[in-house]
């Protein structure tokens, strides 16, 4: 029999290698990436002292202080050194833009990013599964037919279009929602949040739609779906276990969905006039801002990375079989 | 099943199958958008002429069906124009980002070993940045032009085709008929162009039909946010953000072209996942 | 019209010995003691009938087998009988239970209470038929949940589990299994626990061991009969293979194209048949014919069949492989395999799925790399992979004739492709498609448009075009309908007498090796646990394995 303890016990011991081995992956391309956002500050055009200086005149006394503050006079792989130093002690320099440190510029612009992806994905997931289940169940019919409108509608809809027309809408013609800014903190905020929330679940919506309903159709065509049926287990038990064997291949597309949110959180806050992350972004790449720049890069990177380990694991989780092959290796 | 009932089967009118009227009606916005992108400049040449005394008309103004901007320009000749600048892009995106696909994925599929591994870790390290993120900051940090934007869009799409690529191809090397050419001594060259890539191709298509569609949505993004596209061009995207102000005065600046963005993104992912089902089932035996 | 036909073949069936519950010339509801009684079950798929209008009725506890090769309706007929045809299909007529009687087409609320409780279905594949994410005991108790009136304890849930693995002699622990944990055996005895856990009137098994290993077959069989006895519940026994049901079903119909050609007492049948199709598919059946040329062997003390006389003459050995190892990764598949193949000479590698046989073989050709060993060629040592073989020292053909061909290439390109390189006219097309008892227009088509049998014909060319000297057949004919098998293996016989091959077969079949084979190795675990001429092993086989594997095929055809 291949179901005794030691084997579960050796199994267990080989995914906590797996595990680390993902880990140090993840860790290995965060160090590539680092590298690439910090060489940013030296490939971008124009002089790096002017660049770093901003608007601020340019004195001799002003370039030794840039020059010392940024150790430009180090070799290149010290200066990386010190600035990743810091970097992972959470400081990434001043803010050329804000006159601001740049830790202090994103923390206070975090929040509003937090609430309005947070809000855009509860919506999309809240609307986007229950509606793809049901367009597989009953494909063909005028459910399926309205998901897979709304499916290519909302995958082939830029934010700030979507963002732009229900402004006008809601702007216009049903004053109901503010269409402009974050409000006054609050319940006040989450009211200002709605529609910016709405654009951005649009796209998110149809992703995971589309994600689910092509895995549940998938699942429905097996050979265990027939099997439940044909020992009598009733409909819906039968949609739940598709739903159970779906739910791997909807974690394996979690990554789409985060890139999706990310780019589309910096138009739907352009849009709106939010202040949140997207805007500081937006604001900062156009200023040349760079040390924001970079360290909104690297927070997004290192963001996506470990909920992109999160998914993996949940994928682990949810599938024995890669349990089982993976302690195989 | 049985192999007969199986065919049976298949002739069957698939229930899922996308009405053909939308892929008709789809298939009709695209060549009308095609055409304005061929001879737009020549329906509409002084599109980008400004003229203060006609600014801010609304729409239905005499001369200026769709009105026109604060600049005076004439919103329906800023949009006729305006399709080249915004499709050219997208479409040199997805054709670029195919045919590294093809070259890339082809080879780490079929080859495997050291040379998969390198590519596996690029695509694995452009897939770890969300494409607009990385777009935005190189583009805006580095002033990309519109050709240096294209460049850029081809090589973040390229994961996804060397991805679809190299998983067709994996999977079709692994079957006996690639094995049967082995047996033929055929080079390796010979068979992974001549014996797997055809039986990719329905995949290649279908998704450079949809990635002309996520080029386009990307590329309209970044001249939203003011990358890419240098300002006064006439694009799609640039008019939203121009007309984003005037909205009150003419709905009609803002309206058109993000309809139009929807409207021509929409009908490329249609045709794309109509591609898709049909030519998959004749690619497949 | 089909009408008419049909109703002729209950009369038909009135002929067969007394006490048959089928047939009879009484029309519908034929047997008052019946279990179940379909009549005019008629299946109309989208371009019109797909199977004719017939009946049967089955008494409690006894098994009626329905035989038919692919494509013959025998699936779709089990599907309409649970209430699961595909879309696009419908059933007519009516299934007359103990408890309650159906009218098709029913609606779903009527299946909804008719399946599991007292209709159940069991599948072919027990790798696919099982949700690969639920441990096996919860898919059991699913089945007992929808059955039971009241909503049960977890204690008593639990304890019903254990009593249905135990029923199908699995320990109590197989609960806590995910089914790809178990052996393909074992799951699909936790599929029999999960389809009878609810007790059903009627079991339709459809095809149930076809995907096992031969040694798992009969047991999965005979656990069935046992638990249909012991429960008084009728079964319906879907087959391709006429010799299974030998023993095994009280009766037997057998359909083609949709239409019942014979049915009747399965003894009569098998022993008797009166239409030539049943007589077709009795005589391909290699377990079945080979009995009685074993007899006929023994009883002239010859055991020599033609090629193995041509191989006597042939002068040396084509193919030495000398104690082949093959590891991928930490796992060791070949241990020190040996393997030599004469000139002219037909070799059979036989053994279960996993002992490597398939592995010896792609050593051999050059697709797999072997870990150590000597592979000779006309006494040349070649070097691992393919690059140091040419294509005219030996081709394959594979065993999945749907993916041996390129999907996107014609038959006639392929086999010029081969010619080609084997530095022949494209004009030898012709001359190649009919050496493989293919019409010549074939060369137009792609692989899409031809049947099984005629696709592997196609990579018997494709190998054959480049005049290999040694052809390798890795299991060619294990996914061909046994009729076809027969016609592949019989053109095999014939091209390696006309064009003198050495032929490297593999098979786990023992029947097929052994119409074809001079001498045989037996694989196991990846070592060669005996050798020698065909005739000898497989009729006096000295290794305890090799008994059991000869046992189990023969048990598929047992002897009177």
């Amino acid at each position: 029999m291949t179901i005794t303890p030691i084997a579960r016990a050796s199994q267990a011991r080989s995914l906590g290698r797996m595990l680390v081995v993902r880990v140090l992956g993840t860790i290995g391309i965060l160090l590539v990436l680092s590298i690439i956002v910090f060489s940013m500050l030296h490939l971008a055009p124009g002089d790096i002292v002017k660049n770093l200086l901003g608007n601020r005149a340019s004195s001799p006394e002003a370039i030794a202080a840039i020059r010392a503050q940024y150790n430009l006079d180090q070799p290149l792989y010290m200066q990386y050194l010190i600035w990743l130093g810091n970097a992972l002690t959470g400081d990434f320099g001043q803010s050329i833009r804000l006159q601001d440190s740049v830790s202090n510029v994103i923390g206070s612009r975090l929040g509003i990013t937090a609430a309005l992806s947070g809000l855009a994905f509860l919506l999309a997931l809240v609307v986007a599964v229950p509606l793809g289940v049901q367009s597989a169940v009953r494909s063909g019919s005028w459910i399926d037919r309205f998901a897979t409108g709304f499916g290519i509608v909302g995958l082939s809809a830029p934010t700030f279009a979507v963002g732009l027309l229900l402004l006008y809408v809601f702007a216009f013609y049903v004053p109901i929602f503010p269409v402009y800014g974050a409000g006054d903190g609050g319940l006040d905020t989450l009211w200002h949040l709605v529609l910016p929330a709405i654009t951005l679940a649009l796209g998110l919506g149809a992703i995971i739609l589309k994600l689910t309903r092509t895995a549940m159709l998938r699942e429905l065509e097996t050979d265990y779906v027939t099997f439940g049926r044909a020992r009598g287990l009733p409909d819906r038990q039968v949609h739940l276990i598709a739903l159970r064997n779906a739910a791997i291949p909807i974690v394996t597309g979690a990554s789409l969905v985060l890139t999706f949110l990310v780019g589309g959180t910096v138009l739907a806050e352009t849009t709106f006039a939010l202040p949140g992350l997207g805007t500081l972004l937006q604001g900062s790449v156009l200023f040349k801002d760079i040390a924001v720049v970079q360290a909104l890069t690297l927070l997004v990177a290192v963001t996506i990375a470990i909920i992109a380990l999160l998914a993996d694991l949940a994928y682990i989780f949810l599938d024995p079989r890669i349990r089982a092959k993976e302690s195989a290796q | 099943m049985s192999s007969t009932e199986a065919i049976v089967l298949a002739k069957l009118p698939r229930s899922r199958r996308r009405h053909p009227v939308a892929v008709w009606l789809s298939l009709a916005l695209l060549g009308l958008v095609a055409f304005l992108v061929l001879f737009g400049n020549l329906i509409a040449p002084d599109a980008t002429a400004q003229s203060i005394l006609d600014s801010l008309l609304p729409p239905g103004s005499p001369g200026h069906l769709l009105g026109t901007d604060e600049l005076g320009r004439d919103v329906l000749d800023l949009t006729i124009a305006g399709a080249a600048s915004a499709l050219v892009g997208p479409v040199c995106v997805a054709l670029g980002s195919m045919l590294l696909g093809i070259l890339l994925g082809t080879v780490a599929g079929y080859l495997r070993g050291p040379i998969d591994f390198i590519i596996g870790r690029w695509t694995d390290l452009l897939f770890s940045l969300p494409l607009l993120l990385a777009a935005i900051v190189v583009a805006g940090v580095f002033g990309a032009g519109y050709w240096m934007t294209v460049l850029l869009l081809i090589l973040l799409f390229s994961p996804s085709d060397i991805r679809i690529v190299r998983a067709g191809v994996m999977e079709q090397a692994a079957r006996p008929f690639v094995e049967a050419a082995q047996m033929l001594s055929l080079s390796k060259a010979r068979i992974m162009f001549t014996q797997v890539l055809p039986n990719v191709w329905s995949l290649v298509i279908t998704n450079s039909m949809l990635n002309v569609a996520f080029a386009l949505v990307a590329f309209s993004s970044l001249s939203f946010l003011g990358v890419g596209v240098a300002p006064g061009t006439a694009d799609w995207g640039r008019q939203l953000t121009d007309g984003r102000a005037i909205m009150i005065d003419n709905p009609a600046a803002v309206l058109v072209p993000a309809l139009l963005i929807i409207g021509v993104a929409s009908a490329a992912n249609l045709v794309g996942d109509w591609l898709g089902q049909n030519l998959t089932r004749t690619g497949r035996s | 019209m089909t009408e008419t036909r049909m109703t002729n073949v209950p009369a038909s069936g009135a002929g067969l010995g007394s006490g048959s519950s089928i047939g009879s010339g009484t029309g519908p509801g034929i047997d008052s003691t019946a279990q179940v009684a379909v009549t005019g079950l008629t299946i109309d798929g989208p371009a019109g009938v797909v199977v004719a209008p017939f009946d049967f009725s089955i008494a409690p506890g006894e098994t009626l087998a329905l035989i038919g090769e692919s494509g013959s309706g025998k699936t779709l007929s089990a599907k309409a009988i649970a209430g699961l045809l595909p879309a696009g299909f419908s059933a007519r007529g009516s299934i007359a239970l103990s408890s309650a009687t159906i009218e098709l087409p029913s609606t779903d609320a009527v299946w909804r209470a008719t399946r599991g409780r007292r209709i159940s279905l069991l599948l072919q594949d027990p790798f696919t038929s099982l949700s690969p994410v639920h441990r096996c005991g919860t898919q059991i108790g699913m089945t007992i949940d929808a059955a039971s009136a009241t909503r049960l304890s977890r204690e008593e849930r639990t304890a019903r589990i254990t009593q249905s693995l135990a029923e199908v002699n699995l320990p109590a622990e197989v609960a806590r299994a995910y089914p790809h944990e178990l052996s393909g055996g074992m799951r699909q005895r936790v599929a029999i626990a999960a389809a009878l856990a609810t007790d059903p009137e009627l079991l339709i098994a459809d095809e149930p061991t076809t995907a096992l290993d031969a040694s798992n077959q009969g047991e999965i069989l005979d656990l069935l009969r046992g638990l249909q006895e012991k429960r008084g519940m009728a079964a319906l026994l879907i087959s391709h293979d006429l010799g299974m049901v030998r023993g095994r079903a009280e009766h037997v119909l057998v359909m083609r194209h949709g239409e019942i050609v014979e049915r009747g007492v399965t003894s009569s049948v098998l022993n008797a048949p009166s239409h030539p199709y049943t007589r077709a598919l009795i005589e391909a059946d290699p377990s079945l014919t080979d009995r009685s040329a074993g007899v006929v062997r023994t009883a002239s003390g010859v055991g020599v069949t033609p090629a193995a006389a041509n191989a006597d003459s042939a002068t040396g050995d084509l193919v030495v492989a000398t104690d082949i190892t093959k590891s991928f990764g930490d796992k060791t598949v070949l241990h020190g395999v040996s393997v030599t193949v004469g000139r002219g000479e037909t070799v059979g590698i036989v053994g279960e799925s996993g002992s490597g046989k398939t592995t010896i073989a792609r050593c051999i050709a050059g697709l797999e790399h072997e870990t150590s060993g000597v592979i000779e060629f006309d006494g040349v040592a070649l070097a691992t992979g393919r690059a140091s073989r040419t294509p005219k020292q030996m081709q394959i053909v594979f065993q999945d004739p749907y993916s041996s061909l390129n999907p996107m290439i014609s038959v006639g390109r392929s086999l010029k492709l081969a010619l080609r390189v084997a530095g022949r006219p494209a004009s030898d097309l012709n001359g190649l498609l009919q050496l493989v008892e293919l019409p010549t227009d074939f060369a137009s088509k792609r692989p899409a448009e031809l049947s099984g049998g005629q696709r592997q014909r196609v990579a018997i060319a494709r190998a054959l075009a480049v005049q290999p000297q040694l052809l390798i057949c890795d299991e060619s004919v294990s996914a061909l309908d046994v009729s076809v098998q027969k016609q592949i293996l019989d053109l095999l016989s014939k091209l390696r007498v006309e064009l003198g091959l050495s032929i490297l077969f593999i098979s786990h079949d023992l029947a097929v090796v052994r119409q074809l084979a001079d001498r045989v190795y037996v694989l196991r675990h990846g070592e060669v646990v005996e050798s020698g001429p065909c005739h000898d092993v497989l009729n006096a086989p000295t290794h305890p394995y090799t008994q059991a594997l000869v046992a189990a095929s023969i048990h598929e055809a047992p002897t009177h």
